[in-house]
């Protein structure tokens, strides 16, 4: 095998993307756990864990951009760079929704009661973990079949969305609900947005991992 | 690939005694393009170039078979008229190499041979072909000087300016910048850029930097095979074969 050394950054870079996606998925734990156990603690960890990602997302950048002058990589290696340069851009920015998340659920009147819809919000918050969970190990694997699921699994996020975003605003418009209630079925609403969000760029990420492992940009938006 | 097609190769075969050197080359090359030709040595790039205009007569025991089609002829039968061949397919070397005559005389040696003679006519094909060649502004004030005394840059843009001054089709380029210097390199580079609105460029590079900065198509060569031919980008983006992936990210053997 020649280019030994050059073989041994480009696993580095693999390696630490595969980590930032550990440090997100690790995020996206703390502040759903938090959300179903009113913890503002973990809300919090879930926020300051985002130096974390930020540090990654610094660190990988410069990485790729030290292989892009430096080894004029080709073909695969070159997909791979520029799959893992757009993809830390999606993590960053799932850890950002976190943080947004986070924020709310401090804000929140504590415990947290999920007023409409609990059973389809609960669906939204695994999903959303596991598609998070799911697009990195299709980029670790380079599992090309699991990230072309993502789209149906998206079309499936978006239904839950508008239904409980609906459901919600019919109880808002035929109750008596409390000021206080109104805010924090705001926070749910925004919340449901993030989450929403935050499978928008999972998707992402499955669609680079169809470019990168066969070199089709058909699936990239 | 929907251009107009200058030269089209259909199962190539070459032999040096019983050495196979190509084998079963089928490809189009495209008109005003630049088509790069990659692979690692011995592969057999240079010798395919050198089919082109029928350089490979130089060398005892070749045989070849297959058809080179240019403007409707088998550039490989017998009869081929290789003078004329050559001043329609012409050939810049890895090293420049202009004769020890002044900086006109290298130019106007190619119009001379085929019957120029006219000084005013001379003067006007020299003027231009330099030029062309993009070394005009350099030499214009000592065209008697010997052509030695110029850099090896501007000795191989002198030798692609003497090549124009026979207004060829085609350019084949050996290694065109692989003894210069990055600035010396760079300015042969932009010259292949604008040569090819004019001219058919087949350049045979080591360098696939080189290879993907100038060239509109890349073919990849393997022991003596076409493995890949492609636009540049497909070829250096998504490889469709093993060997050129493993080729082009430098990870062969």
């Amino acid at each position: 095998m020649a280019r030994t050394r050059y073989v041994r950054k480009l696993k580095e870079l693999r390696q630490n993307v595969v980590d930032m996606g550990a440090a997100t998925m690790q995020s996206v734990e703390y502040v759903t756990t938090s959300l179903e156990t009113s913890d503002s603690a973990l809300a919090e960890r879930a926020i300051a864990n985002d130096n974390v990602i930020d540090t990654f997302d610094r660190k990988i950048e410069a990485q790729c951009m030290s292989l892009l002058a430096l080894e004029q990589p080709m073909a695969k290696d070159l997909r791979l760079i520029a799959t893992s340069l757009k993809m830390i851009t999606d993590l960053e920015r799932i850890g950002d929704f976190v943080v947004d998340i986070a924020e709310e659920v401090i804000s929140m009147a504590k415990p947290i009661r999920i007023p409409v819809s609990a059973t389809k919000f609960n669906e939204l918050v695994d999903e959303v973990k596991s598609m998070v969970a799911d697009s990195i190990v299709t980029y670790a694997e380079g599992n090309v079949q699991k990230a072309r699921s993502f789209e149906g699994r998206d079309d499936s996020i978006d239904t839950l969305y508008k239904n409980i975003v609906d459901n919600t605003v019919s109880m808002l418009a035929q109750s008596q609900c409390s000021m206080e209630t109104v805010a924090d079925v705001a926070s749910l609403l925004y919340i449901i947005r993030y989450l929403e969000r935050i499978a928008d760029h999972a998707v992402n990420i499955g669609n680079r991992v169809c470019y990168m492992e066969e070199g089709d940009r058909r699936y990239m938006k | 690939m929907n251009n107009a097609i200058e030269i089209s190769v259909k199962n190539l075969n070459l032999w040096f005694g019983k050495f196979q050197a190509l084998k079963n080359i089928s490809i189009e090359i495209q008109k005003n393009q630049v088509t790069a030709l990659i692979g690692p040595s011995g592969c057999g790039k240079s010798t395919f170039i050198k089919t082109l205009d029928r350089m490979n007569d130089l060398v005892d025991n070749v045989k070849t078979t297959g058809e080179v089609l240019y403007q409707g002829m088998n550039i490989l039968d017998s009869d081929t008229d290789v003078v004329e061949l050559r001043k329609q397919i012409g050939m810049v070397f890895q090293k420049p190499n202009p004769f020890p005559k002044s900086i006109f005389d290298n130019v106007a040696y190619g119009p001379r041979v085929h019957g120029v003679r006219k000084k005013h006519n001379l003067n006007e094909v020299v003027e231009r072909s330099l030029k062309a060649a993009a070394l005009w502004e350099e030499v214009k004030d000592r065209l008697n000087e010997s052509a030695l005394r110029l850099s090896g840059g501007q000795q191989q843009r002198l030798c692609i300016a003497r090549l124009l001054a026979v207004e060829p089709d085609v350019l084949l380029m050996d290694e065109p910048a692989s003894a210069l210097d990055p600035i010396a390199t760079s300015k042969i580079e932009d010259l292949i850029y604008e040569l090819k609105n004019d001219y058919t460029i087949i350049i045979v590079t080591h360098n696939m930097q080189q290879a993907a900065r100038v060239a509109s198509n890349t073919a990849f060569f393997y022991l003596g095979e076409l493995i890949e031919y492609a636009p540049t980008i497909d070829l250096f983006e998504r490889p469709q074969d093993k060997r050129t992936e493993d080729y082009v990210t430098g990870k062969f053997g």
